[in-house]
C-alpha cells in the first residue's frame, strides 16, 4: 500500500524562501498595529494640544520605539516583495516579460520616492 | 567546493527506500556513485540499478528534461533527476527523496493519481462553441495570438510545483499550480471557446483563491511555465468578473461578463 | 460549488497592499519617530486633520489596511495547520478589520 503524503504545520522553517515567505505574511500584523497607532495620533490631535502631548510621550516610549522600528522594517520587506510580485500579477507576453518587469519595478519605486518626499514635505514644512 | 571534493573518486547518495510489502515507513540507504563530471543524478541512479542494487525502483524516460517522468527531491529541493549534475552537489552526501506531498508508491515511485483526476477538471483540450467545418480550413492565429498562452503550453507535468507548494501540501483539495496554468493555457488561446466553464472550475475557493502567491512553484518549475503568474492573472480575471456580475443584467454581457 | 466572493475581499487586499506598499515606510517614520522626536508642530497635524481630504486619506488608509492585514492573517493561519478552521477565523479577522475601519471614520470625521 502507499505511503501517504506527510504534511507539516512547520514547513515555513524548512527553507529560506518559505520563511521569507511567512515574515512577508507576518507583516500584515505590524502594519495592521501601526495603522492603529496613525488612528490614535489623529484621535489626539482631535483632542486638542494636552492630549497630543501626552500622546506624544507615550510614542517615545521604549516599547514603541522597539515596535515602530521592527514595523518600519516589515514595512519595507512588504514593499520590496510586493513590487517584486507585481508584475506577475500583469498579463505579460512570452519573451517581453523582463523588459516591462524591469520597468515595472523601476517605476514603483520612483512612485515609493515621490510619495515619501510629498509626505514629509506635508509634515514638516 | 574544494578540489579535491571535485577529484574524489565517489559521491554518496542517501536514497530514499520504500518497499511497501515489508517496510513500514521509508528509510535511507547510502551508495557511493563514481564522481563523474558529466554525470546527472539520473546517471547516478542508473548506475545503482545496474550495479549495487537492481531493486531500485523510479521514473525516467526521455533523460533530457522534456518527458516531465524524473522528479525528485534533491536535499530537499525538487528537481528533475535527469537536469541536476552530480558536480552541483559535491562534496556530498546528496539527499535523494520522492516527490514530496504526493503518496508513495515505492522507493522514488509516488503515486500521481490526485493530479490525473484534477487535470480533465478544467478540461484541457480546445472548446468550441461553433466548431469551424473542415471546409472553411485551419483555425488561424497571429504570433501575438500565440505568445498570449504559449509560454503555459510548455508544462511538461512533471510535478515539481506541487512539491514546491505549501498550500498543496496543507490542502490535498487545491487543484495545484500546473492545473491551473494549464486552464489559462487553454483559457488564453485564442482558438478556444470554454473559457465560461474553465472559470466555473478555476475561479472557485479550491482553486485559484486558495493560492496565497508563495511563488515556490514557478522557481522550480524547470520549463519557466510560471504557473505562480497564472494564478495570480487568474485572480484579476475572477476579480473584474465579479464586480461586471454586480452591473445590472443589460450590461453585463456589454461589459464582458463570462458567467 | 457556490460562486466565491473572495474577488471582493482580495480587490480589498491588492488596493491595501498597493497603498502600504507605498505609503507604509514614510508614515511609520513621522508616527514612529519623527512626532516622538519633535519633528511635527501640533498645528500642522491638526491642520491635516480637520482638513476634509486629510480625513478622508486617514480613514482610506486605515480601511484599506485593516483588510488588507485581515486578509493576509487568515491566509496565514490557515496555512499553519488550522485551515479547518478557516470560515471562524475569516469571520473575525474581517469583522476585526470592520471594527477597525468604523472606529477610523469616527475619529476621521469627527
Amino acid at each position: 500500500m502507499t505511503y501517504p503524503r506527510q504534511t507539516s504545520k512547520t514547513w515555513f522553517m524548512t527553507s529560506w524562501p518559505y520563511r521569507i515567505f511567512m515574515l512577508r505574511e507576518l507583516s500584515g500584523v505590524f502594519l495592521a498595529g501601526y495603522t492603529i497607532l496613525l488612528v490614535l495620533l489623529v484621535a489626539n490631535v482631535h483632542d486638542g494640544a494636552n492630549a497630543f502631548t501626552d500622546f506624544r510621550n507615550t510614542l517615545r516610549s521604549p516599547a514603541l520605539i522597539v515596535f515602530n522600528a521592527v514595523a518600519f522594517l516589515f514595512a519595507l520587506l512588504h514593499t520590496v516583495t510586493w513590487f517584486q510580485a507585481m508584475p506577475k500579477v500583469l498579463p505579460l507576453r512570452y519573451g517581453r516579460e523582463h523588459r516591462l518587469a524591469l520597468a515595472l519595478v523601476g517605476v514603483n519605486y520612483l512612485i515609493l520616492l515621490a510619495l515619501t518626499a510629498v509626505v514629509l514635505v506635508i509634515v514638516l514644512v | 567546493m574544494t578540489v579535491a571534493a571535485t577529484t574524489a573518486p565517489t559521491v554518496t547518495l542517501e536514497v530514499a527506500r520504500y518497499h511497501p510489502e515489508r517496510d513500514e515507513r521509508p528509510t535511507f540507504e547510502r551508495y557511493d556513485v563514481p564522481n563523474r563530471s558529466e554525470w546527472v543524478v539520473l546517471d547516478a541512479l542508473n548506475y545503482l540499478k545496474d550495479h549495487v542494487d537492481g531493486t531500485l525502483s523510479y521514473r525516467w524516460s526521455c533523460r533530457m528534461g522534456i518527458c516531465g517522468s524524473c522528479g525528485i527531491m534533491l536535499n530537499g529541493v525538487p528537481k528533475l533527476a535527469c537536469a541536476a549534475f552530480l558536480r552541483d552537489y559535491l562534496p556530498g552526501p546528496i539527499r535523494v527523496e520522492p516527490l514530496a506531498n504526493f503518496p508513495i508508491e515505492r522507493d522514488l515511485i509516488t503515486a500521481l493519481d490526485d493530479f490525473l483526476e484534477k487535470l480533465p477538471e478544467i478540461k484541457p483540450w480546445i472548446v468550441r462553441s461553433h466548431p469551424q467545418p473542415v471546409e472553411e480550413g485551419e483555425y488561424r492565429q497571429t504570433p501575438e495570438e500565440l505568445a498570449d498562452f504559449k509560454q503555459y503550453s510548455l508544462c511538461i507535468n512533471c510535478m515539481l510545483c506541487y512539491a514546491a507548494c505549501p498550500v498543496y501540501q496543507n490542502d490535498g483539495d487545491f487543484l495545484g499550480p500546473a492545473v491551473l496554468a494549464l486552464a489559462q493555457r487553454y483559457n488564453h488561446d485564442s482558438r478556444d471557446q470554454g473559457q465560461g466553464e474553465r472559470q466555473r472550475r478555476i475561479w472557485l475557493d479550491d482553486a485559484t483563491w486558495d493560492c496565497t502567491f508563495v511563488g515556490e512553484c514557478s522557481v522550480v518549475c524547470p520549463k519557466a511555465v510560471d504557473p505562480a503568474g497564472a494564478i495570480q492573472q487568474a485572480k484579476v480575471e475572477s476579480t473584474m468578473n465579479w464586480y461586471r456580475s454586480l452591473l445590472p443584467r443589460f450590461r453585463r454581457k456589454r461589459a464582458g461578463e463570462t458567467m | 460549488m457556490r460562486r466565491s466572493s473572495e474577488p471582493f475581499y482580495w480587490s480589498l487586499f491588492s488596493a491595501g497592499g498597493v497603498i502600504t506598499a507605498l505609503l507604509a515606510p514614510v508614515l511609520i517614520i513621522v508616527v514612529g519617530f519623527l512626532v516622538p522626536g519633535n519633528q511635527v508642530a501640533f498645528h500642522r497635524l491638526h491642520e491635516i486633520f480637520t482638513n476634509p481630504v486629510g480625513r478622508l486619506v486617514v480613514f482610506g488608509l486605515a480601511f484599506f489596511t485593516f483588510f488588507f492585514s485581515a486578509h493576509r492573517l487568515r491566509h496565514t493561519l490557515a496555512e499553519v495547520g488550522l485551515k479547518r478552521f478557516a470560515r471562524p477565523i475569516t469571520l473575525a479577522c474581517n469583522l476585526a478589520a470592520l471594527a477597525g475601519t468604523i472606529w477610523a471614520g469616527v475619529v476621521a470625521f469627527t
